[in-house]
């Protein structure tokens, strides 16, 4: 007895024994890091000279301001908007795709660029197309639309952020037509017709037969979306509007102060993020899981 | 019913041509088989019927009506899909009553036709299931069901019974059977198993390469093929070339038979005959008939015992299969006489 119990312990120590380097490396790159900006949010940073560990004065500080709500308000805001129409295009993409129309060969491969080209030069290109004095503005004139290029709507650096999505949108199609696409692939198009047969018509199809099953592909694209639009710092630095600023630029303004005991407040803003990109995310895991078991998926 | 009317049909997928020409007419009420090997544009030819696929050229006509400009939605067709197509996402009820939830019938009319084609198919027990909880049968019916409940006046199935046991198979042949004469839903039914084809169907189209190759009740296809490869996939084993030397003589390898004269085959026109192997009388060589006609003496080569019948080759200059009762076994290698009818002889032109 005590020795079959001795020699199941060994066999359990054996295999944590193999799994430690993974272990130590998910601790290191996940755990550590995150742990290390809770701490230091939390007041402990020495080699500043600050330590009133355990403290939420940066919290306090952080979130008694109106303007961090303002910013939080901000940031979901772009993400979100720009997910959504991100998704609605991407869908409209996969459904069109998974069709035959001319030149589809050429357009597969079209619509996948944004995703070779670095997010700074859609910061650029949205510069060069949407500003007053940009492309489009100075097309819109040419055409007669407006009498000068600088009557032209102002897009970027304003808080509806329309540049901001543009450039989220315009980067986030491809890939979340990628994943749905695939996802579309593995159905086939048999469901559809089926039902087509029944009755259905294309409103109906699309809302009963196809997006329930597609939804594995459009929750993973745009929850990756979603938390990258969250934690995005060029887009809205570079095209947002000024004070208040997203969460991320905040966080970077206060890492970037000459008064480096401002990196706590920093912090606090950072960890504020990953709270609430969480709590949102798992929230949406949750409901997802919910819509699973109702289609009979465990 | 509906009367389906296909007319010259042609589909072609890009430069490959999946059905050259077809003309079928397909009677109101009648169930008819789509027979062939794989490939052969049955499916495709289920396709355009239902909308799902437009002909390159020719028409569809239902009632004697064109159909190219009704949508799929329109036509009232049913289809039981190869694979079965179920909403992976719906339980068993939520798939069968599907064709009716987007009609927006009445709830109540719903509940009613769902309960009543449940106790057909007999999925009372499954309606709560999804379809990656049903056996292969199962989801076949539910298949069945969801179809059959839109009350379609054109029926179309493809390959129902592929993937069933032989038991359930006889089980739902005997059922669409049934189901198919009770509504008079003109249907159409593909399968490439000729005595499935046989079994159910009215009449059979058998289709190769695209085009019809023949089209007629059963009886006739298996009897009177107007082809070699028709009488090969309607399982025939003996067909030898011959030649006529009279309206009603052919010569062959085993000697001149008389045959049944046949419009459209001249004398000296070079021939196939048929001999069906169960019509062909076998004696051993000492109770051979005197004077019957086509006598045919030979040897016993091979010998195939099936339980209830026995298949012999005969060699007489070509080997003969022969298949009978098991009432007797004779052996291999033992001499034999073969005898067959005039009117079991059936010559294909060559
Ligand atoms: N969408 C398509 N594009 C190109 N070729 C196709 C398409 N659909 C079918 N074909 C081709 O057309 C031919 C007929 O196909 P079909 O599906 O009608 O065969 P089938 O008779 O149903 O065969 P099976 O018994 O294997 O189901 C096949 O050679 C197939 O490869
Ligand atoms: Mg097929």
């Amino acid at each position: 007895m005590a020795r079959s119990h001795d020699s199941a312990l060994k066999e359990r120590m054996w295999l944590w024994l193999q799994l430690s380097p993974v272990l130590l490396i998910l601790a290191v790159l996940f755990g550590g890091a995150l742990v290390l900006a809770v701490v230091q949010s939390l007041g402990f940073a020495p080699w500043f000279g600050v330590n009133t560990f355990p403290s939420f004065q940066y919290f306090g500080a952080l979130w008694g301001s109106v303007s961090f709500w303002q910013s939080l308000w901000l940031t979901l805001y772009y993400a979100t908007v720009s997910t959504v129409i991100a998704l609605v295009m991407g869908i409209a993409l996969a459904l069109a795709l998974v069709r035959t129309f001319p030149g589809k060969h050429l357009y597969k491969y079209v619509y996948k660029l944004p995703l070779m080209i670095p997010y700074t030069v859609g910061i650029a290109l949205a510069v060069i197309m949407l500003g007053n004095g940009g492309m489009i503005s100075r097309l819109a004139s040419f055409f007669g639309f407006i009498s000068d290029p600088s009557h032209f709507p102002q897009i970027l650096k304003t808080h509806a952020g329309w540049g901001i999505i543009a450039v989220y949108v315009w980067k986030q199609v491809p890939f979340i037509t990628l994943a749905i696409y695939a996802v579309m692939l593995g159905i086939g198009r048999e469901t559809e017709e089926a039902a087509a047969i029944l009755g259905a018509n294309r409103w109906q199809i699309l809302s009963q037969v196809t997006l329930p099953q597609i939804m594995p592909g459009v929750v993973s694209s745009t929850l990756i979306c979603f938390a990258f639009n969250v934690g995005a710092f060029e887009a809205p630095f570079i095209l947002g509007g000024g004070f208040p600023d997203t969460l991320p630029v905040v966080a970077w303004r206060y890492f970037n102060d000459a008064d480096y005991t401002l990196q706590l407040q920093g912090m606090a803003t950072v960890v504020s993020i990953a709270l609430v990109a969480g709590i949102i995310l798992f929230s949406y895991l949750a409901i997802y899981r919910r819509f699973e078991r109702k289609i009979g998926r465990n | 019913m509906t009367e389906v009317r296909l007319n010259a049909v042609q589909k072609r997928f890009g430069a490959f041509t999946a059905i050259e020409s077809i003309d079928l007419d397909i009677k109101s009420g009648e169930l008819v088989a789509l027979l062939g090997p794989s490939g052969c544009g049955k499916t495709t030819t289920l396709r355009m019927i239902a909308g799902l696929e437009a002909p390159t050229k020719g028409e569809v006509l239902f009632d004697g009506h064109d159909v190219s400009d009704v949508a799929v939605q329109k036509r009232n067709v049913g289809m039981v899909f190869q694979r079965y197509a179920l909403f992976p996402h719906m339980t068993v009820e939520k798939n069968v009553t599907f064709g009716l939830d987007v009609r927006g019938l009445p709830k109540k009319e719903i509940s009613e036709r769902l309960e009543e084609i449940l106790e057909v198919v007999q999925l009372n027990k499954f309606r709560k299931r999804f379809p990656a909880q049903l056996s292969g049968g199962q989801m076949q019916r539910v298949a069945i069901a969801r179809t059959l409940i839109t009350k379609p006046s054109v029926l179309m199935m493809d390959e129902p019974l592929a993937n069933l046991d032989t038991k359930l198979r006889g089980e739902m042949r005997r059922f669409i059977r049934d189901l198919q004469k009770r509504l008079g839903i003109t249907t159409i039914f593909v399968t490439h198993d000729q005595v499935e084809a046989m079994e159910l169907a009215d009449r059979v189209a058998v289709i190769f390469n695209g085009k019809l190759a023949q089209f007629g009740a059963p009886q006739e296809l298996y009897q009177q093929p107007n082809s070699t490869e028709v009488a090969d996939f309607m399982g025939a084993s003996n067909i030898f070339s011959a030649k006529l030397v009279a309206a009603d003589r052919a010569e062959t390898s085993f000697g001149t038979i008389d045959i049944m004269s046949q419009p459209g085959l001249k004398p000296g026109n070079d021939v196939y005959v048929m001999l069906r192997s169960e019509g062909i009388d076998l004696y051993p060589e000492s109770e051979a008939p005197q004077g019957a006609q086509n006598l045919i003496s030979g040897k016993i080569k091979a010998r195939e015992f099936f339980g209830a019948s026995v298949q012999y080759v005969v060699g007489a200059g070509e080997d003969i299969t022969v298949a009978e009762q098991s009432r007797r076994l004779l052996d291999v290698g033992q001499p034999v006489v073969l005898s067959v009818q005039p009117d079991r002889v059936w010559t294909i032109a060559r």
